[in-house]
């Protein structure tokens, strides 16, 4: 990698002063509101994609609590339509769809391209406020009388129900526009700001990853805004396009929607993958095996996902040959799919494993994601779908890869870059324990749901026959389990801040540019501009040194 | 922010500052301008002709022509970069995605809206329930 | 921001009517800068065309299960008035491109003029859609009044689509499916166009503000040229939006 980068002055008299980096470069409320500085606007949107995440945690506890008997143990029906409403709305357009780009990404990714900032600075600082201001609305949005359509937001029920559909539907509008203008930024940057000798194949796969899901961010995105736009005139002036009394046809929403919300998934599941891949390196300390195979793989899956939306919509109404066409393009989704998983596990292949807590939630993501894609498959198949739509065998398919995949990606990143981050370094021990926490409390949560899906037990009920209890319980404990390892996660991140050993210079030992910044990085990244002139994940030019060396 | 006036060494001042820009003339603009004026008559011209089905499909060609008219001479696009280029026109293609999949489904559903039925698979006909009340 | 060590770069002014330009910080050259911005843009522009697109998508969904209802509904529409907007934005379009020429000639005087009757255009666009608005509603087909009023269910009737002079009939005189559809989404396509010429004129106004100042010239043109994109874009989302809902039917 760069060979012009000057090592840390291990010799530097100690002074207690510390030295000047972007957490603490200036300290006033308005340099921080009003940052342009990549880093610190991914840190804003670290806390706020948390915040969101622990709110859409506690709906999910509520309703796993809730279910625990038959007749429901603590909501009214139509509460229970609003609970899992938010906590899908909140898990999805809050969290899931942001999280790793805005904040490891932001974070990250000018870094790995040895670049000063983001193009588009100041865009950057717009889509984080469009994002608190779609925040703002989805909270408002709860006092208002809350809104129990299902985060699908389907027709005709979303224009008939008086809850506040308007404006939450504003809201994912500006959230929609965040998403957008990030995605915008992450292309230019890649394709403008790398650094000399940074050709295209090196890389880091987590920009090939980020840049894939880019594309999907600024060409499906605006179709969900022109959808909600659409929802919300319908409700104000009743235009007739989507309510069937009016000679709309509500399955020509589902077709907008999913035509976003298709690439959406693998707007939250790419980035996921770009996470996997550094793990696996790094944490194994060899190369990718299959490195342009990754890459392009990538970019076929942001393709393919444009084609295939309709796989959603198997019991809507739409027509048969539709159908038909949809299943079977489906399928094919799951061989660059495939490709990854095969190089992520050639990769671990015989390299010198650390089973460090970042390692470990990674290893979780190779077994759980096999599940998830693989039931995503089934899933693919017309007959089968047929029977298992709107079952908990759905939900469970979307949470192994939504919440067991790319949140324990997210997870596996945040630790990984934390000492990069803060400086600091968390409780490993605790990580580990978490890890593991997480690992089996998910597990039990949503194996339970799968078999109850392929029983039949429908997903979205507030309450059932007393058949399934047994598995709803079982999921509850599962999920007490799984809340209990993040909550134990959330507290030994935080006290780190305050307690936490000063991490080293390189924690990990990688060889990508993010690597060879200070920790944290100053403002401006990197003293000298870098010069790339090795391949992105050759080891042989790790500095043990520095690696070994914890910071003054 | 320390500064000061920092010429591109061996750069004259002026346009060659930012690389080679291409200036179009304003005899080219005028064309493109007369061109599109034309297609417009044309496009209002054959409208007044029935061509049954086919009229959606002339209109719209012609407006595709009008289109890249204006993409390739006023937005400059002839003579930009191939990343604008790909970026501008795979919005189309994915645009036209949509259009492709909804109407495909709309087209192959097999339902006549007026009479409320409904042609399965198998042409048994189904009769709308409302539909039966009237007869 | 803090001191880099890195000079700022700077494009200096072709003449004493101009002002000299800094290349943002976290860009090394002006190429560098222009190049992304322009990049970025057309990401933006390509947004639009998707946005718009799910209207277009709209439309032909349902031009195909109501053949008659737009049909006919699109025959209640004035084209000669549409053709005069089509031209007016033609012509626009055509003043802007000279525009942004003028600016990279660094003429300030012309740049400030095309501007001007740029926006003159807009002006005129935005004044013709008034009037055919209001021609709909004084011919009884609208009534903006009532458009948050609450739908009669049985009658399927829409409150701000008032049809008093029954026209939404087929040839044998029955009301059509659904008459107000046509309606509906030709208010909402050409009124969120409407919203973007409006925008577009905005804009331009702001470029005349800093032409004035001097800011643009041969060295940096670069806002006026993407504000110009902006509105090609307009004017190319009305080549479509015309011939569809005024000339088709």
């Amino acid at each position: 990698m760069s060979t012009n980068v000057p090592a840390v002055d291990l010799h530097a008299a100690p002074t207690g002063e510390r030295p000047k980096n972007y957490l603490n470069c200036t300290t006033s409320f308005m340099s921080w509101a009003g940052t342009l500085d990549h880093k610190r606007i991914g840190l804003m949107y670290l806390v706020g994609v948390s915040i969101a995440f622990l709110c859409g945690g506690v709906f999910a506890l509520l309703v796993r609590i809730h279910l625990w008997e038959p007749h429901g143990m603590l909501f009214s029906n139509s509460g229970y339509n609003q609970l899992f409403t938010l906590h899908g709305a909140f898990m999805v357009f809050l969290f899931v769809i942001p999280a790793i780009p805005a904040s490891l990404g932001n974070m990250v990714l000018p870094l790995m391209l040895g670049a000063k900032d983001v193009a588009l600075p100041r865009l950057n600082l717009l889509s984080f406020y469009l994002w608190v201001g779609g925040a703002a609305f989805a909270t408002y949005s709860i006092a208002a009388g809350g809104f129990d359509t299902g985060w699908t937001f389907y027709t005709p029920y979303s224009l008939y129900t008086n809850k506040a559909v308007v404006s939450i539907g504003l809201g994912i509008f500006l959230l929609g526009f965040s998403s957008i203008f990030t995605g915008l930024n992450f292309i230019v940057t890649t394709h403008k700001l790398r650094a000399p000798g940074m050709t295209w194949f090196r890389m880091p796969l987590f920009i090939w990853a980020l840049y894939a899901t880019a594309i999907l961010q600024v060409l499906a995105t605006p179709v969900l805004g022109i959808t909600v736009l659409l929802v919300a005139f319908e409700r104000l002036y009743h235009i007739g396009i989507f309510d069937p009394r009016l000679g709309g046809d509500p399955v020509l929403f589902e077709h907008f929607f999913w035509f976003y919300s298709h690439p959406a998934v693998y707007i939250m599941v790419l980035p996921a993958f770009g996470i996997i891949s550094e793990m696996v390196s790094v944490h194994s300390r060899k190369p990718l095996f299959g490195y342009k195979l990754i890459a392009f793989s990538s970019l076929a899956i942001a393709v393919i996902s444009f084609l295939v939306w309709g796989h959603h919509m198997f019991t809507s109404g739409q027509s048969t040959y539709a159908m038909f066409a949809f299943s079977f393009l489906t399928f094919f989704v799951a061989i660059p799919t495939a490709i990854k998983q095969f190089s992520w596990v050639a990769t671990v292949w015989k390299g010198s494993i650390a089973l460090n807590s970042p390692m470990l939630y990674t290893l979780a993501f190779l077994i759980i994601f096999a599940i998830g894609g693989l039931t995503g498959i089934i899933l693919g198949a017309l007959n089968v779908d047929i029977h298992l739509h709107d079952t908990y065998f759905v939900v469970a398919h979307f949470h192994y890869v939504m919440m067991g995949s790319i949140a324990l990606a997210f997870f596996a990143g945040l630790h990984h870059w934390w000492p990069k981050m803060f400086g600091i370094m968390y409780n490993e021990t605790l990580a580990k324990i978490a890890a593991v926490t997480i690992f089996i409390g998910f597990n039990a949560t949503f194996v339970p749901q799968f078999i109850m899906g392929s029983q039949g037990m429908p997903r979205r009920y507030a309450t059932y026959v007393p058949e399934y209890a047994p598995y709803h319980q079982a999921s509850t404990i599962g999920a007490i389990i799984l809340g209990s390892g993040v909550a134990l996660m959330v507290f030994y991140l935080l006290a780190s801040l305050f307690t936490g050993k000063k991490a080293m210079v390189n924690q990990w030992g990688g060889v990508t540019l993010d690597w060879h910044t200070p920790t944290p990085p100053p403002l401006e990244n990197f003293e000298t501009p870098p010069v790339v002139t090795h391949e992105v994940y050759d080891y042989s030019t790790l500095d043990v040194e520095t690696t070994r060396t914890p910071l003054r | 922010m320390s500064a000061h006036a920092h010429n591109d060494s061996g750069h004259a001042a002026g346009g060659l500052q930012m690389g080679h820009h291409h200036v179009s003339s304003a005899q080219m603009f005028t064309n493109v301008l007369v061109a599109l004026l034309i297609l417009t008559v044309v496009t209002v011209g054959v409208s007044r002709l029935d061509f049954g089905a086919a009229n959606m499909l002339i209109a719209m060609f012609i407006a595709c022509v009008k289109a890249s008219l204006v993409m390739a001479f006023f937005m400059h696009l002839a003579w930009d970069t191939a990343i604008n280029k790909i970026v501008f026109l795979s919005s189309f293609l994915f645009l036209s995605l949509l259009f492709i999949f909804t109407l495909a489904d709309s087209a192959t559903r097999r339902v006549d809206h007026h009479a409320n039925v409904i042609k399965t698979p198998v042409d048994k006909q189904w009769v709308h329930p409302a539909a039966l009340e009237k007869h | 921001m803090s001191h880099d060590g890195h000079h700022a770069v700077v494009i200096p002014a072709p003449g004493p009517e101009f002002l000299p330009h800094t290349v943002a910080h976290h860009f090394d050259t002006p190429v560098q800068e222009f190049q992304s911005m322009k990049l970025g843009f057309w990401l933006f522009l390509a947004t639009e065309i998707l946005l718009f697109g799910g209207l277009f998508a709209a439309y032909f969904y349902y031009h195909e299960w109501y053949p008659e209802t737009f049909k006919i509904g699109g025959q209640q529409l004035d084209w000669k008035l549409g053709a005069i907007n089509t031209i007016v934005l033609l012509v626009s379009s055509w003043t802007m491109a000279m525009g942004v020429r003028a600016a990279q000639t660094s003429q300030k005087q012309k740049t400030l003029v095309f501007c001007g009757l740029t926006v003159l255009g807009a002006v005129i666009f935005l004044v013709i859609k008034f009037f055919e608005y209001k021609a709909k509603t004084e011919h009884g087909l609208f009534d903006f009044t009532q458009m948050f009023g609450a739908y009669d269910l049985a009658t399927g009737q829409v409150p701000w689509f008032t049809d008093i002079h029954n026209v939404m009939v087929d040839h044998t005189g029955a009301p059509l499916p659904h008459g107000h559809l046509f309606f509906a989404i030709y208010v909402t396509m050409s009124g969120i166009h409407g919203l973007h010429v409006l925008i577009g004129a905005g804009l331009i106004l702001w470029i005349m503000k800093g032409t004035a100042k001097g800011r643009f010239h041969a060295g940096y043109y670069l806002p006026v040229d993407l504000v110009g994109l902006y509105w090609h874009l307009v004017d190319l989302i009305w080549i479509f939006l015309f011939p569809l809902l005024y000339l088709v039917p």
